[in-house]
Parts: structure tokens; sequence; C-alpha cells
């Protein structure tokens, strides 16, 4: 994939809010989907979820970027990210 | 067959390094023919922000949105995104494209698993399109003649190749015979605008209903 | 779609210097209303049924509300600040909805492409990182910290400079813009985009700027505003869909766009909706 050439991040990004509407992991899996960002979901509830993400640095922005605003019945107050070793080479 | 060619347009009106608008039943088109010549038909809708793709540019073999600049490839693929220059896209990142299939001068897109090639115009030539806000029914009721499954309607004096762009809107292909001299070529076109005419006049009567 | 919230805020509906008895004719969220200036060259604005409805005049513009506004028109210290030019631009009607209007005025990623040759240009194409924040004492979206290279930053510029910017919402559908001001670096220019909302798909847009430049003509700095805004009506007129999405899952936002996120994001949280697309399709 040419994505993965540039070094890929590894990163568990975590979201806080109002989240316990059962559309916003599925619109998160899309969403990475769409941008060609591997995700695995490890932890959800109605305020919390946490997601370990490996792509480009600039597609874990987009998918951050995307879910701030989420499906409109979640509100999303913040995302915390943080590296988790480096992915590859 | 499960699915049909659609005649978009005609090849003389799509130059190297230029984008258009069409449209097929599924939606809008963005309509492009690269430097080099090829063609490629993508949804009119650049991914990013929803910017119709057929305001964009063409340069070299990409088709860049107008909003901010993201292009792509033949295939679809995103192949840059200018406000992150750092960025390789993805494979992910790209736009919905069509398959296109270019013959006797008129550009085809096919429209679900139609046949290999497109259906062949008998020797005839494309001379120009013209867009009348009539449904097909109407032009056959003008014409006092049936169109084939793929669009083609010989009304004797007049060959025309029709697709229907949207609800009560059909783009209209004059076809003459290869050979066709000047006069040939004006009285054809002047059939078919009268045609046209006639056609509008059924359908505002509702006589085609 | 019923207007909610976005009822009880300050729409403009005019400039206050072309105003006469006879007054306009025009729409707000789809509500009929007539703006005109009374006996005594006041501002007055009625509705269908000939109510009055809250009325100012701030900033060269009629401000005027359907329902009853909680708080004063937002403040721009600028607007009384001695030695600017200030200029009506006077009004573009663009067939999309207000909220995608105030969006594009939010974005600069578009300059290169949009504005060739003027507030951008290849290859300076890259979005630096910049900051974005819900300002909560003041309930606005600031975005600092944005610098952008531009080849004709302003009439009053000679030659291309990094711009310095800040954009800040103040209303659903007004916004200001602060940028480096060429002649004089440590102050800056103000230029807003007032946008009144006529149906959830159509809005009167309402530019207006406080400048330093003292030497360009009234009406090059009009002409040099409405041809950017015109480029900009292009876009907004050919975009899917004419609503604002709240739910991006038919976009691809980057961090470049972080400043429309935040908007679309106060905007949901003060359900704001008016003009907006609430499932992205």
């Amino acid at each position: 994939m040419a994505g993965e050439a540039q070094n890929p991040l590894k990163e568990r990004m975590t979201i806080h809010g109002e989240l316990d509407a059962d559309s916003f992991v599925p619109w998160i899996r899309r969403h990475a989907a769409k941008l060609g960002v591997t995700q695995a979901i490890t932890h959800h509830s109605p305020d919390r979820i946490e997601i370990d993400l490996s792509g480009a640095p600039e597609l874990i922005d987009m998918l951050e970027v995307g879910c701030l605003l989420g499906p409109i019945d979640v509100w999303v107050e913040t995302i915390d990210r943080r590296p988790v070793g480096n992915a590859g080479g | 067959m499960t699915g049909s060619w659609v005649p978009v347009a005609l090849s003389s009106d799509l130059p190297s390094g230029t984008v258009l608008p069409a449209r097929i039943p599924a939606g809008p088109l963005a309509l492009w023919r690269s430097q080099s010549g090829r063609v490629a038909a993508s949804a009119d809708r650049c991914p990013h922000r929803g910017m119709s793709l057929s305001h964009g540019f063409v340069r070299g073999e990409t088709l860049s949105c107008i909003y901010h600049g993201w292009s792509y490839g033949q295939a679809g693929n995103c192949l840059r995104i200018p406000a992150h220059p750092g960025l390789t896209p993805p494979e992910a990142i790209r736009t919905v494209t069509h398959p296109v299939a270019e013959a006797d001068g008129v550009v085809w897109v096919a429209v679900g698993e139609p046949a290999a090639t497109p259906p062949g115009l008998a020797g005839l030539v494309p001379l120009r399109s013209i867009t009348a806000f009539v449904d097909i029914a109407a032009i056959e009721a003008a014409a006092g003649a049936k169109a084939t499954a793929e669009g083609l309607l010989d009304a004797g004096d007049i060959r025309l190749l029709l697709s229907s762009t949207r609800e009560g809107e059909t783009l209209i292909h004059v076809l003459i015979a290869a050979d066709a001299g000047p006069a040939e070529r004006i009285a054809a076109a002047r059939t078919a605008e009268a045609l046209r005419r006639r056609a509008e006049d059924i359908q505002k009567k509702g006589a085609a209903q | 779609m019923t207007v909610g919230p976005m009822f009880d805020e300050w729409y403009p509906v005019g400039i206050f210097g072309q105003l006469d008895a006879a007054g306009r004719k025009t729409m707000l969220m789809g509500e009929p209303i007539v703006v005109a200036r009374d006996d005594n060259g006041d501002a007055k604005v009625t509705d269908g049924t000939g109510r009055s409805l809250p009325v100012c005049v701030r900033y060269g513009h009629v401000w005027t509300s359907l329902g009853d506004p909680k708080k004063k028109l937002f403040a721009i210290p600028e607007a009384d600040q001695p030695g600017r030019r200030f200029v009506d631009v006077g009004v573009v009607r663009v067939r999309c909805s207000p909220l995608r209007a105030v969006e594009n005025f939010l974005d600069i990623a578009h300059f290169p492409f949009v504005h060739t040759d003027i507030l951008g240009a290849e290859p300076h194409t890259e979005v630096q990182a910049y900051k974005v924040e819900i300002r909560e004492d003041v309930d606005e979206v600031w975005a600092t910290q944005v610098e952008f290279y531009q080849p004709q930053a302003a009439k009053s510029a000679s030659g291309g400079i990094t711009t310095q910017y800040m954009y800040r919402v103040a209303g659903p559908t007004s916004t200001v813009l602060y940028k480096t001001c060429p002649p004089r670096p440590s102050e800056w220019d103000v230029i807003t985009l007032f946008v009144q909302p006529l149906a959830e798909d159509l809005c009167d847009v309402w530019p207006w700027m406080a400048l330093f430049d003292d030497d360009t003509p009234m009406t090059d700095l009009i002409h040099f505003q409405q041809t950017i805004f015109l480029q900009d009506r292009s876009i907004l007129e050919n975009q899917v869909p004419r609503l604002l999405p709240l739910d991006p899952g038919m976009e691809m936002p980057t961090r470049a766009d972080l400043t429309s996120v935040a908007y679309r994001r106060w905007l949901k949280r003060h359900n704001f909706t008016y003009g907006a697309q609430l499932v992205a399709q």
C-alpha cells in the first residue's frame, strides 16, 4: 500500500464525550476504512472509546478531525492521542 | 446482459486536457480526457468536501478538484492533497469511476455489466449533440419510430442516438453517413432541430403521456 | 425544518446607508420582512403581519431578529478605531446554505485554486498547523496562528507576503477575519462576512471591511472584495449537498479543515441547524 511506505505511526486514540449511540463505532470503522487507516477498537463505553491506529500521520489526523464531529447523535468532548511504538522499519 | 452502454458525449466535444459534466441514470459524471488522450468517467463529486469535479481542471494524466486541488488518476485514486504535500494518499482515498469505451466518435459509459463493447453504429458517424427537454417517448412520437434498447432511432430522413440524462431531459446525438457532404450535414442538423421542437410541443401538450 | 434556536439570533438584512422610506422587501429564514427608514430616519424592520422586529444598526448594516435575541450584537472594537476605511461591499446572492457560505470563508486551503494569484498560488499550497478553539467566555469559535503565502493579500500589498490570519465566528452566520495589514504591520485589517439566511439553501452575503489603506479608491476596494467573493460563489453553488453536513460521514476533512470542523461542532452544540444536514448521505 503506497500509504504504508512512509513511516506509519502506531497510536492509541482515546475519545471522551456522550458516545453511547450505537452509531458511533460503525461510523469510526467506516471512516477509518475510507482513509486507509488500520484500526482496532479496544474499548467502548457510553463515555469513552479507545482505538489502536496505524497509518500515515496525516491520515490519523484526518480520522481525529472526522471523529470530532461523528454522527449527529454523538457529542465528542475531547480526543487524546499517544504513540504506542512505531510500526515496521 | 445485465447492463448497458450509455452514449454520454461525442469524442469531438472532449479534447485532450479537458473535463465536462455528463449524466447517466445513476447520477452526474465528470467526463475527462487526459493529456495523452485517454478518457475516464468519475462520479461528479470530490470525496473531500463534495465539490463538483466537472468544474475541475486536467493536468497531464490527472483530474484536479477546483476547490482544494485534490488530484485523481484515471482509475479514480487520489494522487495529491496540496494542503498536505507530505502525504502520499493511500489507495482507499478515491472517487467512484465507471468503465468508458470510445468508438465511432462516441464516448460510452458502462452502466452495470454490459456487453464487452458498445453497439456499432452501422457505418454512421456523429454530427453533433443537442439536449431536448423531453422524454425519449416524445421523441419517438415526433419521429414516428421506436428507438432500440441502445437508443438508436432510425426515422428514415434522420438517424439519432438517444440517451436519457434525467427525467424530462434527453441527450440527442445526430448521426450521418460517414461520407455525408456539407449539404447533407446541414439538412440533418435542421431536421434534428425541427424534430426536437416537435417533440417538445408534443410533450407540452401531454400527447406523449 | 423548524428554525429552532437560530430564531433568536441577529442577522444582517441591508446596508443602512442605502435605505430609503420605501424600504426593501426581503426574507429571513423563510419569513417575509420589510427593511425601511422611519420618519426620523431610523431603521425599521417589520414582519409579514406588520409587527416591528428588534433592530439595530451596526458596522454599516441593519440587523434584525425574528425572535428576541438574548445578547447584544457581537462587538468589533476595530469598527470604532480612527484612521480605518469602512467599506460596504454590497450584497451577493448565493444558492447555498448560509452555513456553507460561512464555512467557505473560514477555509484557506482553497486560496491557490479559487483565488489564484490573489489570495494564493501554487506551489505555496501547504497549510501549516494552526490553533482552533471554542472560547467559552464569549462562546465564539477562534482560529489563530494561521499563516499563508499570498501574492496579492490586499489592494494595499505590493508584492507577495506571508500573511497572518485569525478567524472568528461570532454568530451562526456572522464571521470576522483579521489579517496582516500591509501598510501597518502592527495592526489587523478586518474583513467580515455577514450572511442573511433567506432559506435553508439560499442566502444574501454582505461582506464588510474595516481597513487601513489611505491610497486605494473606494471602488477598487469594493471591486477587489467582490471579485474574490464571486470566485467563491462559483464553488458554493456547485457543492453537494447544498446544506452544511454536521456529520462528515460522506466527506474527508483533513487537519487543514479544522476551523470548519470547529464551526460545525459549535453549530451542533447550539442546535443551530437551519441550513444544516444532520444525517450524511
